[in-house]
């Protein structure tokens, strides 16, 4: 569904991003993890098209695309959500996921309907008319994933959506990402919580310092010792 | 050939008091990251002072210098105290509003006082008017301003990198959290870059008068003049704003030779044009780019 | 743009009524000559404040160089009429199609900006425009002021009532406040409000950030010059001091926020406010010295927009949200 080749990103000196490929098959549930800047957040920005490339290609669906800037991947059917909550500050609930949902071309009616329907999805329904602003951290991740499921992507591209939640608040969005899966969604995330993505993850795959480094199931590329490694520093990598 | 060292020379020479100008926008600008639209009315209050302390006492704007410097400190502290502090932590609109709402107070307390009458001080006699300079002409009043706007430049420029305050507001310029972090008082901080940047600021006013007029709305056209050159040098970059003031006199100077009506428009188009296409300004370091470009 | 798609809302219908009422309503009910050329300035600004409004208080994209828009159109149908004999009325269109040109081309640079820079950048243009047109004058032998005969007939849109002008203003207010509206509740209505809330966002669900910022612009350069024409008709003198001005672009600007930027009202109220005010300053300070009133007005610009930023509709909305919160909170839990 997904494929990576070789995607780069340099600022200047530092190399974020180093000839990255990968690929996740539809309906699969992949992991992106990793220790601090190791280009994981860098990497999405890549795929999602908010940062033009320095090489490599983005191969979605059979089809090559371009660089050609975020709104335009919207378009494609890949939507992305943020580390930081990136609201619209002035906007309800249910406004927020409105104006997501009018990339399809529907009329502001229809769009307002299948928005009530999406937030239902996510657990929000009943807080249509609150102001964005003032949901809690879990509201405004989960009003983050609705906001992306209304443009109807085929790929989701979570970015550390568990973080700031507590327990019971991350199996649930779990349990929303499960569903979400059994519709057939393709989803890749960002994850630091190594428990969720043993709970959910197909496969993970690791990045340190802008490399991917393995690439297997989770319990496997878990107990690697590079990517220990990585995590730990060299004193810990026992093979 | 020598009308274009000519122009040259008479292009640095104004230049150099742009860049003064422009100093004192840059260390407001970089520093506290405010908008002041009111940065030409400062230029306006250092000219009319200038000119009034002439009057008054006799001392001419370069003897009188550091009393005007001073004066000048004094304003920005205040100007800091009673109305900046407030807006800092407000939106950018109301930032640009409340500055050129106070542009317009004070443009027009000028006018109250002062009426619109052109003003000027006349330093050195007929006689001392111009003198030659590598082969040419250039006048006097001319020289002598650029000579202090360098002066203090120069001062400004040692204070920045060799004293504690000075390397004290660059740290708050680049990062005013971290600044926070490693210990440095930054409402003190910020205070004193008002103070040094409108003191700055004043002073470039007081030693424009020998050479141009004062009247009420002469700020109007510096405040653009000052943009240009802190956006030219890169913003915070408070070395290269004396580059780009420079720059600016001399493309100032060609053109006002080649076209006098156009030459007004240089400010504005050349602005344009940097903001478009070369908004780090000629010497990238984390301009408009950073600040100003999504 | 499809009236099927525009959100039509409960209310939406009276909002519209009353405004026609002020707008048509009002040039009939005022009789006394002072108050109507009160009402006229109060309309046409409301309008232009409304236009400016669109740009700055729906996309929010801050300029401060509408005047350079005002004086196209002021100037286009002014050089039409009184070189080529060609009707204001056309001439109007003339100016709208040089200002969106205008508008369009200077669109690619500025847009990249933030705030700030924006709004000088767009000082800049006014600033330009206006002396280029100056340069292009004495090139092309224009008198500096140029004056156009009072000779009244709807087809050179000259009237002799003062009536008919502020009639003239109060439609001029209606079409602009009414493509606000339309924006307002279309698709368009909440890219611009997505896109001023946060672009990047705004992206990320596939909004075209310079298609709309662009729409907003061009829809706000060209009722700015359309106000510009009706101006140059009303005043019947016309001189680059006075319609590249500065102050008109800070005007609209007040205008807007003082009223409630990003409301549909806000801009009119604004300008309600704002003309008596002005007119109140001439005469109460006008000799106390030349521009002892705008000191007072430039102070009241700074306390505004430090103590009310939302203005005054905003900050009615706001109370009323609260008091919405408060009595529904039982109800939420």
């Amino acid at each position: 569904m997904l494929e990576v080749k070789k995607l780069s990103k340099r600022f200047g000196g530092l190399t974020a991003v180093n000839e990255v490929s990968l690929s996740v098959a539809k309906a699969e549930i992949v992991a992106l993890i990793g220790p601090n800047g190791a280009g994981k957040t860098t990497l999405f920005n890549l795929i999602a098209g908010a940062m033009p490339r320095d090489g490599g290609e983005v191969v979605f669906d059979g089809r090559n695309l371009p660089h050609q800037g975020s709104a335009a991947t919207c378009l494609a059917g890949l939507a992305r959500t943020y580390q930081i909550p990136q609201l619209f500050t002035s906007m309800t609930v249910l406004d927020t996921v409105l104006v997501a949902g009018l990339c399809r071309g529907s009329s502001i009616r229809l769009a307002r309907i299948e928005a009530m329907d999406v937030l239902a999805r996510v657990g929000l329904a009943g807080r249509e008319d609150q102001a964005s602003s003032t949901l809690t951290i879990s509201g405004k991740k989960r009003l983050e994933v609705a906001r992306a499921l209304a443009t109807q992507p085929r790929v989701l591209l979570l970015d550390e959506v568990m973080a700031g939640l507590n327990l019971s608040e991350v199996n649930g969005l779990l349990e929303t990402i499960r569903e979400l899966r059994a519709g057939g969604m393709t989803i890749l995330l960002v994850e630091h919580n190594i428990d969720a993505v043993l709970n959910i993850a197909d496969r993970v795959i690791v990045m340190d310092q802008g490399r991917k480094i393995a690439d297997g199931l989770p319990r496997e590329v878990l107990s690697q010792p590079e990517v220990i490694r990585s995590y730990l520093g060299d004193g810990y990598a026992v093979a | 050939m020598e009308t274009v060292l000519q122009l040259l020379i008479s292009g640095v020479l104004l230049g150099g008091v742009y860049a003064l100008g422009a100093m004192g926008l840059n260390l407001i600008f970089g520093v506290a990251k405010v908008v002041n639209f009111a940065h030409g009315e400062f230029l306006m209050i250092g000219m009319y002072a200038a000119y009034w302390l002439w009057k008054l006492t006799g001392l001419n704007p370069y003897a009188g210098a550091p009393v005007i410097l001073v004066f000048g400190a004094a304003i920005g502290w205040i100007f800091y105290r009673c109305l900046i502090r407030y807006t800092i932590y407000k939106t950018e609109m109301t930032q640009v509003f409340a500055t050129l709402g106070l542009s317009i107070v004070l443009q027009n307390f000028a006018l109250m006082l002062f009426s619109a009458d052109f003003l000027t001080v006349k330093v050195f006699t007929a006689d001392w008017e111009s003198i030659p300079f590598l082969g040419g002409y250039v006048s006097t009043t001319r020289l002598v301003s650029f000579l202090f706007a360098a002066v203090a430049m120069v001062l400004t420029l040692l204070f920045m990198k060799r004293t504690y305050t000075g390397r004290a507001i660059e740290a708050v310029s680049q990062d005013l959290s971290a600044a926070r972090l490693v210990g440095i008082d930054v409402n003190k901080v910020l205070t004193v870059a008002f103070a040094l940047g409108i003191g700055l600021t004043v002073l470039a006013g007081g030693v424009l008068v020998p050479s141009f007029y004062a009247f009420p709305t002469v700020g109007s056209s510096f405040v653009l003049i000052s943009f240009v050159a802190v956006v030219l040098g890169g913003l915070g970059n408070v070395a290269g704003t004396v580059a780009g003031g420079l720059i600016l006199g001399v493309i100032e100077t060609l053109v006002g030779y080649l076209e006098p009506d156009l030459k007004e428009a240089t400010h504005f188009v050349l602005l344009i044009v940097l903001l478009a296409f070369l908004p780090n300004g000629l010497f990238g370091v984390g301009g408009a780019e950073k600040e100003g470009l999504k | 743009m499809n009236l099927h798609r525009i959100d039509y809302r409960d209310g939406d219908a009276l909002g519209a009524v009353l405004l026609v009422a002020i707008a048509i309503g009002l040039p009939f009910a005022v009789a006394d000559r002072f108050y109507l050329n009160l009402l006229f300035l109060i309309l046409l600004y409301g309008g232009l404040a409304s236009a400016w409004n669109l740009l700055g208080g729906y996309a929010g994209q801050f300029s401060l160089g509408h005047t350079a828009f005002f004086g196209i159109g002021a100037y286009s149908s002014t050089l039409l009429y009184t070189m080529a004999g060609v009707s204001p009325w056309l001439g109007a269109l003339g100016g709208m199609a040089i200002s969106m040109a205008l508008a369009f081309l200077i669109s690619y640079p500025v847009f990249r900006l933030r705030g700030v820079f924006f709004a000088m950048a767009t000082i800049a243009v006014g600033e330009t425009v206006r002396i280029v047109l100056l340069w292009y004058r004495r090139i092309a032998d224009i008198p500096y002021g140029i004056s156009i005969d009072y000779k009244p007939g709807f087809g050179r849109m000259i009237f002799a009532e003062p009536r008919s002008y502020a009639l003239m203003a109060g439609i001029f207010l209606l079409l602009v406040v009414g493509v606000c509206y339309a924006v307002s509740r279309s698709r368009a209505g909440y890219y611009l409000q997505a896109l001023r809330d946060n672009e990047d966002a705004a992206q990320a669900v596939g909004i075209d950030l310079r298609r709309y910022k662009l729409i907003a612009f061009l829809i706000s350069a060209a009722f700015t010059s359309l106000g510009g024409t009706l101006m140059a008709q009303y005043v019947l003198y016309i001189e680059p001091s006075t319609v590249f001005n500065t102050t008109i672009s800070i005007d609209v600007a007040l205008m807007s926020i003082l009223g409630g930027i990003g409301t549909l009202w806000g801009p009119l109220l604004g300008a309600a406010v704002t003309m008596p005010l002005q007119e109140f300053l001439r005469d109460w300070l006008g000799s106390a010295g030349a521009g002892a009133h705008l000191v007072v007005y430039g102070a009241l610009l700074v306390v505004i927009v430090m103590l009310l930023p939302q203005g005054i509709v905003g900050a009615w909305k706001d109370r009323s949200a609260k008091r919405r919160r408060h009595g529904g909170q039982h109800a939420r839990g």
